[in-house]
């Protein structure tokens, strides 16, 4: 995996680039496939976890308008960017599995091979570039239909929604989203690499597509959540200035 | 403008054929009809505690230390750090780890059954068990779910216990705020053996839709070595959809009309 993301950087930086008219389609299809999944499970998401169980805890203490504050904290640093990379590696990333899987067991790529055709640069390289990008852009996403869950649970509590708006932003930093954006991209980048190096790599027929499909899952969740802890750990740990509450 | 509606009748139209195919399946568990192939059962649930267990716990224990390290700096900003027991509490116990658990579930399980069932359909091995005189549906789906239902509490059961371990370590061990006493007096307050039973049904509902769309999509899938991997691919965009609004319903249902905390009368 590591010689294939070695090989990907490489071919995406040398010329020539052939990739366009593949990464424009495969940016087009990855996001066909998900932005309506990612829409019920970020409104979903947001209403649930921060917003519902945040909005018990601080009616309690009557401070309701802090519900925004929170959200900066819960939505925008956490739950926006692993519930993007959730629905892109389930959604978009076992696509990209089932397809090359299925290129692999018909020997599609090594007819390519043969036509002197890189299947990294033609296959991968798109893949792996419209990926990124599309976590990246749908993390913004993903944050405002998260904060539309949140507006929900305020509503749902009968509070008004000015204060609501005036902790988030008043909490809002540029490092956090910056953050965010940095790190959903990166999550692009492994659930690419991931799921390329197993759908490359199946064989077997049909059961080998299938279980392809399966691992590439798993170990594109797995990495996604580990990278992701030991990424929220540095920042946090490097800009303390991020984990001050505003009033 | 025909597009447009037939998209949603789609949708439509499959929810109905998994909520009957469904139903069957439960209706062979209810009738005891599966208990001819217990032993089928039993292999299957051998199986997924051997293949699952593992990584469900990885991803829990990930989590959990995720829930403390953001609480911790949470309730350190506030100027209550002691109380980063009560963020690892809920966010543990009420909303993560259910909603992990479903993630894996829906990796793990649920893409291992599509990709299982679709290429015996594939290869008309299930044809063969009809032929056979074995219903295809109670000997491959109704096995598969009465196994999930006997291992996956205590599976889950376990996990929260996985998730706790990893809060309590990034806490108290990592971030040093609060004593070790100090969490666990405030962590132990916020939560009752009631909000884990809630917790367990959540979770339960979650891998009990989980297991009936993978056997959905492995049963019914067609078209060659491409048909499993795109039954696969789309078994999990159904799950991921339903483990989220299983999980806001949950929340709804059990704390949205009563928090359940030790605070005020």
């Amino acid at each position: 995996m590591i010689i294939l993301t070695g090989r990907t950087l490489v071919s995406a930086i040398r010329p020539p680039y052939p990739y366009g008219p593949e990464f424009v389609g495969q940016f087009l299809f990855a996001m066909r496939l998900c932005w309506f999944p990612l829409l019920i499970s970020t409104i979903a998401f947001g209403y649930e976890a921060p917003g519902l169980q945040g909005a018990n805890f601080l009616v309690l203490f009557g401070a309701i308008d802090r519900l925004g504050g929170f959200f900066v904290l819960s939505s925008v640093r956490e739950f926006a960017p692993f519930v993007d990379a959730i629905v892109l590696a389930g959604v978009a990333g076992t696509a990209i599995t089932a397809d090359l899987g299925a290129r692999k067991v018909r020997e599609e790529l090594e007819a390519l091979e043969v036509l002197g055709v890189d299947p990294v640069k033609n296959l991968v390289v798109p893949r792996f570039l419209a990926l990124m990008l599309l976590t990246g852009l749908f993390d913004v996403y993903a944050l405002i239909f998260g904060v539309i869950g949140g507006i929900a649970a305020t509503l749902v509590n009968h509070a008004p929604l000015g204060p609501f708006f005036a902790t988030f932003f008043n909490n809002a930093e540029t490092t956090d989203l910056w953050g965010s954006i940095v790190k959903t991209t990166l999550f692009g980048a492994i659930i690419a690499i991931v799921c390329c190096y197993k759908g490359m790599t199946a064989s077997g027929g049909a059961e080998g597509v299938g279980r392809a499909v399966n691992q590439a899952v798993v170990i594109a969740f797995l990495g996604v959540f580990a990278f992701n802890y030991a990424f929220t750990q540095t920042l946090l740990a490097t800009h303390p200035e991020i984990t001050t509450i505003v009033k | 403008m025909n597009e447009l509606i037939s998209t949603p009748r789609g949708w439509l139209d499959s929810f109905g054929e998994m909520t009957k195919f469904g139903g069957r399946m439960i209706a062979d568990i209810v009738t005891l009809r599966v208990f001819k192939f217990f032993g089928e059962a039993l292999r299957q649930a051998g199986i997924l505690i051997v293949s699952s267990t593992l990584v469900i716990f990885g991803l829990v224990f990930i989590i959990g230390s995720e829930c403390g390290i953001e609480g911790g700096y949470f309730t350190y900003g506030e100027g209550a750090p002691a109380y980063s027991g009560v963020f690892a509490a809920w966010c543990d116990l009420r909303e993560l780890v259910p909603l992990v658990f479903g993630y894996m579930m829906a990796a793990k399980v649920g893409t291992g059954i599509v990709a299982e069932l679709g290429s015996m359909r594939i290869s008309d091995e299930i044809d063969a068990l009809e032929v056979m005189g074995i219903s295809g549906m109670r000997f491959l789906c109704a096995t598969r779910l009465l196994a999930a239902m006997m291992v996956l509490p205590f599976i889950y059961l376990a996990s929260i216990g996985a998730g706790f371990f990893a809060s309590y370590l990034a806490v108290v061990q990592e971030l040093g705020y609060v004593s070790s006493g100090g969490f666990l007096l405030i962590f132990w307050q916020f939560q009752n053996p009631t909000d884990v039973l809630f917790s367990l049904i959540k979770a339960m509902a979650m891998a009990f839709v989980i297991v009936i769309v993978g056997c959905y999509y492995g049963y019914n899938a067609s078209g060659g070595p491409v048909g499993v991997g795109t039954a696969t691919a789309k078994s999990m965009v159904v799950n991921l959809v339903s483990v989220h609004l299983i999980g806001m319903l949950g929340t709804q249902l059990f704390w949205g009309a009563n928090p359940r905390a030790p605070i005020g009368g």
